[in-house]
């Protein structure tokens, strides 16, 4: 009776794992099998067609022109640096605005199950926006959309949800522009046909798996020699990332040329575990990072620059949105908006908000910042 | 008699201050709106610490069904997308699939004499395994309309699966409070020897629970799924210890014996009022963690005190 | 199972038959790795670089020597979850003294000070209020989390002064961490087996009411046994929050399972009353030997929770019918 059982429990797993090899991957583990769109090798800006707008709409939001506003800011998690910092950004343009009541309240663990019970409640509590980083684009849609229906304004900023269950979202950068800024720094790091390997949070975290597929498409296109060596997970805890770090320094010896870290924990504990297996210089570690995790191996030369956006300024931008959406400053159709002291940001894909062009901390300037 | 009540009264007095104070704090806490979409939102962990009152009555306690959730929600979007079955074939095989992790747990308890715990600690990464190994970090979207009326639809003004929720409180108090399966829970929680000696059918009924454990689990995987529109390998992570705490909080024993769905439902009410009127009432995320922590030592000190028959 | 009614005789089994029953998990765990390095190595040479090897030992040390503490807990017949939370907690404490520019020795012993008073705390409930321990350990979990964000904000700490980086430390060549999980698990054990403090632990987990009736004082061991695993975790901590130069202040995803599992594996049984320290040391540096061989010899990235999973279930499997075999089960 056992065999039986465990026979067909095997059984039926083997076919649905084999079932899945039918499926498109994409060649690198870790990435989506969504359609890739690499930009071009050189420096030709992406050609930016005009799309209509696809966002949601709140229904009968009320008039919030000049008025103060309760507006909620929902991370993926809280605890760590780079949210730390958009949160910051936020509290930034807030005070700046003066009309404008913001708290940050997250979820401990970065799964999509607290946080879209946190925003439910939220919602309840008749906040007047919400700000959010999804941690995962389907699944928070149903709760957004619930929000929208009770007239809430909902911006979204560094993770996206699908378009019809926001109003806005605010995007760092494009994904096929940080995968190229990515590749980019490692092929001048590491050469035209240096072996590299990522280390990344989660197979399942949608940006993670997004910027991977880009990168892969984007390296098979305009740097065909490098070679990727492969991918690890390592959750959102650093000394797992230094571990997993080590072993593949461990494994691949001197064919390692470079790490790329995918979040902002895995980027720090990379170069610590360079440092500390004195690679500096052989190994190069690329990726992104908030700037006080990465200033001391910056400084001692380990790690030449950290490419990323400004997470307080991202932060920042997407409370400036909110409050413009609210006012009904910002219609569906627009081509820009004006955020604080970022001027204006253009409007890009229908509903998204593009930040800019990703920021690189370098040891000249890593001192000026402190997130 | 006496001694079953003691614990139920008191959570029952907790439930009552705890709603009032609550509904105190936010005027949005109780309307009607609220409370049906509070109980929606504990439907899923509400099926699964309902069955895990009968495990944890046994003196067992089953760790996996946060990853049984996860599995079948996988599976679920697997069967539909890449084997092709119809929707609803598809989610009827996928908590197939789920029972029969529940009753792997069961068979790996009694047949091999593995403790509970580590067997469902070895289960638990297992299942997850799987579900990360099957989905290869996929998830499956795109379900048809009806699909989602299971888990954000209402079916006479009462969200879909409340009812499912209320059906299976109602079933399971009937069976553990008063017919011959229930009490044989309770006699092998107070003394499995005794029991296999008075001739009740001990390892049946372990295997038997600890199935239907898994069947819960599969269930509420596949109400996620609709609730939340997608399949991910990681839902359900960390559900199981937000069961034991209402199960254990409703005052069942954790080293078996002692214990009704009524102490159950009651914990899952006050966790879940907690986590709503706490938020309304403007406290964050982390310090409703610490309350209900605090609720959870608290209650049962004072569960203790009071029961002071030195109880086992 | 008919040889298992009748054992023979302890003094006409040979040495090693004796060395098998006492020591059985602990052998067949480091046979274990033995044949791990071997098939891997050959597969991958560099999995047996100094560099590699320090990997595994050094970077998972304090796993092992949280397990100790947890392993003690075990044999006593409780259990601790909330273990991880505390950890982190602790790494916090001690980094924000070394930053604030405490002297290094300060940030080194508050931790296992405040893991001492915390966990004392639980061994009162457990012990005074009779609460069973998974249910204030499950409390405590959250609080601590939760406790955790509140007070930090979820800042991370930077910045921390080269000379509390402890873990990184090399004395005679050999990394600290490693000194660390090998003292502490050899005073552990011999501890255990040769005290009459760590004796009696066995005797309560394994039948509590005739400890009492022989006179050992269960309530106090209880709370002294719940704070000396506060010492542990807060030991662990020192490697855990000396390793690199941030800390964060989230809870390490998962560290508690894995400390269970460490122990679990170890031999130790969580019905109480047997198992060794130095099996639990052994399971945790077997974990980090697998999981670092996984990846050396290319098994799927996706696959990798699973492999783990049949691993855990296969050796408690094989522990279970080992003990039916010898009449124990």
């Amino acid at each position: 009776m056992k065999k039986i059982i465990l026979a067909s429990l095997m059984s039926l797993s083997l076919t649905a794992s084999f079932a899945h090899v039918a499926q498109a991957q994409s060649p690198w583990t870790g990435g989506d099998d969504l359609p890739t769109n690499p930009l071009a090798c050189d420096a030709t800006p992406a050609t930016v067609e005009a799309k209509p707008y696809d966002g949601g709409e709140p229904t009968n939001a009320p008039d919030r022109k000049g008025k103060t506003i309760k507006v909620v800011d929902v991370p993926k998690l809280v605890g760590i640096g780079y949210f730390n910092a958009t949160s910051k950004g936020i509290a930034d343009a807030a005070a700046e605005m003066g009309s404008m009541d913001a708290k940050t309240d997250g979820p401990t663990k970065a799964n999509i199950d607290d946080q879209i019970t946190l925003i439910d409640n939220y919602i309840t509590s008749g906040v007047d926006g919400i700000l959010f980083a999804a941690n995962d684009p389907v699944a928070i849609a149903p709760v957004l959309k619930k929000a929208l229906a009770a007239g809430i304004n909902v911006v979204g900023y560094d993770a996206n949800s699908t378009p019809d269950a926001r109003q806005w979202f605010v995007n760092q950068a494009e994904f096929n522009g940080i995968a190229k800024a990515t590749i980019d720094s490692l092929a001048k790091e590491v050469g035209e046909d240096g072996a590299f390997a990522i280390v990344t949070s989660t197979f399942t975290t949608p940006n993670q798996a997004r910027w991977i597929a880009e990168m892969a498409a984007y390296q098979a296109k305009c740097h065909p020699n490098m070679k990727w060596l492969e991918t690890v997970e390592a959750q959102e805890d650093n000394i797992l990332s230094f571990n997993q770090a080590n072993t593949l320094i461990n494994k691949y010896g001197d064919e390692l040329k470079g790490i790329v870290g995918m979040t902002s924990v895995a980027t720090p504990a990379a170069a610590d575990a360079v440092t500390q297996a004195n690679k500096c210089g052989s190994v190069a570690v690329v990726g992104l990072a908030t700037p006080n995790a990465m200033r001391p191996y910056v400084e001692s030369d380990c790690v030449k620059s950290v490419v990323l956006w400004n997470p307080v300024d991202l932060g920042y931008a997407a409370a400036y949105v909110l409050r413009a959406a609210a006012d009904g400053d910002l219609k569906p159709g627009a081509t820009s908006v004006k955020a604080g002291k970022l001027g204006d940001l253009s409007v890009i894909n229908g509903s998204e908000v593009l930040l800019g062009a990703p920021f690189v901390f370098t040891k000249e300037n890593i001192g000026q910042f402190d997130f | 008699m006496k001694k079953f009540l003691r614990h139920e009264t008191i959570l029952a007095v907790l439930a009552i201050a705890v709603l009032c104070v609550l509904a105190y704090q936010s005027d949005r806490f109780f309307t009607v709106d609220n409370l049906l979409n509070q109980g929606r939102l504990m439907t899923e962990v509400g099926l699964v610490a309902i069955l895990m009152t009968f495990v944890i009555a046994t003196g067992g306690i089953d760790l996996s069904v946060g990853s049984i959730i996860g599995l079948t929600a996988i599976l679920t979007g697997v069967f539909w997308q890449s084997v092709g079955l119809p929707l609803p074939l598809a989610a009827l095989a996928a908590i197939a699939c789920g029972t029969l992790g529940g009753f792997a747990n069961g068979i790996i308890i009694t047949r091999f004499g593995v403790p509970p715990l580590i067997a469902t600690l070895a289960t638990l990464a297992l299942y997850r395994g799987l579900a990360e190994g099957i989905s290869q970090a996929r998830s499956v979207r795109g379900y048809p309309e009806w699909f989602y009326v299971l888990g954000q639809g209402n079916v006479l003004g009462v969200p879909t699966q409340l009812w499912l929720l209320i059906l299976t409180a109602i079933a399971a108090a009937i069976v553990l409070g008063l017919t011959r399966w229930g009490r044989t829970v309770y006699a092998i929680g107070n003394n499995e020897v005794a029991a296999r000696f008075s001739g009740l059918p001990v390892d049946r009924a372990k295997v038997a629970i600890y199935t239907m454990s898994g069947f819960a689990a599969a269930v509420a995987g596949v109400i996620l799924v609709s609730r939340v529109s997608t399949t991910r390998s990681d839902m359900g992570t960390g559900l199981e210890l937000d069961a034991i705490t209402a199960v254990v909080l409703g005052g069942t024993s954790i080293f078996g014996g002692r214990g009704t769905i009524a102490g159950t439902v009651l914990g899952l009410i006050i966790i879940q009022a907690l986590k709503n009127g706490l938020s309304l009432a403007g406290v964050k995320g982390d310090g409703t963690i610490v309350l209900i922590g605090v609720v959870l030592v608290a209650t049962l000190l004072i569960s203790n005190i009071v029961h002071r028959n030195g109880n086992r | 199972m008919a040889v298992a009614d009748h054992p023979t005789p302890r003094s006409e089994r040979s040495v090693l038959h004796r060395l098998y029953s006492a020591y059985g998990q602990e052998i067949v765990i480091v046979l274990a790795l033995v044949v791990l390095f071997f098939v891997v190595g050959l597969i991958n040479p560099r999995f047996l670089s100094p560099s590699n090897l320090n990997t595994i030992f050094s970077g998972n040390a304090y796993i092992a020597v949280a397990a100790i503490g947890m392993a003690m807990i075990i044999i006593t017949g409780h259990i601790d979850v909330s273990v991880g939370a505390l950890i982190g907690v602790l790494a916090t404490i001690s980094g924000t003294l070394a930053v604030a520019g405490y002297p290094v020795w300060v940030a080194w012993t508050v931790p296992v000070l405040v893991g001492m008073g915390v966990n004392a705390l639980i061994g009162v409930m457990v012990a005074y209020a009779r609460i069973p321990s998974i249910v204030v350990t499950l409390g405590m979990l959250s609080i601590l989390r939760g406790g955790l964000i509140s007070v930090t904000g979820g800042a991370w700490i930077s910045g921390l002064p080269p000379e509390f980086l402890i873990a990184q430390a090399k004395p005679f060549g050999v990394p600290a961490p490693i000194y660390f999980m090998v003292i502490l698990t050899l005073a552990a054990a011999f501890w255990m087996r040769y005290s009459e403090f760590g004796r009696s632990l066995y005797a309560i987990g394994g039948n509590a009411e005739a400890a009492r009736a022989s006179g050992i004082p269960i309530e106090r061991r209880t709370v002294m046994v719940f704070m000396i695993h506060g010492a542990f975790a807060g030991l662990a901590t020192l490697l855990f929050a000396t390793q690199l130069q941030i800390i964060q202040s989230t809870v390490p995803p998962n560290l508690e399972l894995t400390v269970i599992t460490a122990a679990v594996i170890g031999g130790v049984s969580i019905l109480g009353g047997t198992g060794t320290v130095v099996g639990s040391t052994l399971a945790a540096i077997l974990f980090a030997a697998i999981g670092s061989a996984l990846i050396f010899t290319n098994v799927s990235a996706y696959w990798l929770r699973a492999v783990i999973g049949v691993l855990i279930l296969v050796t408690v499997l094989a522990d279970m019918i080992r003990r039916r075999r010898q009449g124990r089960a």
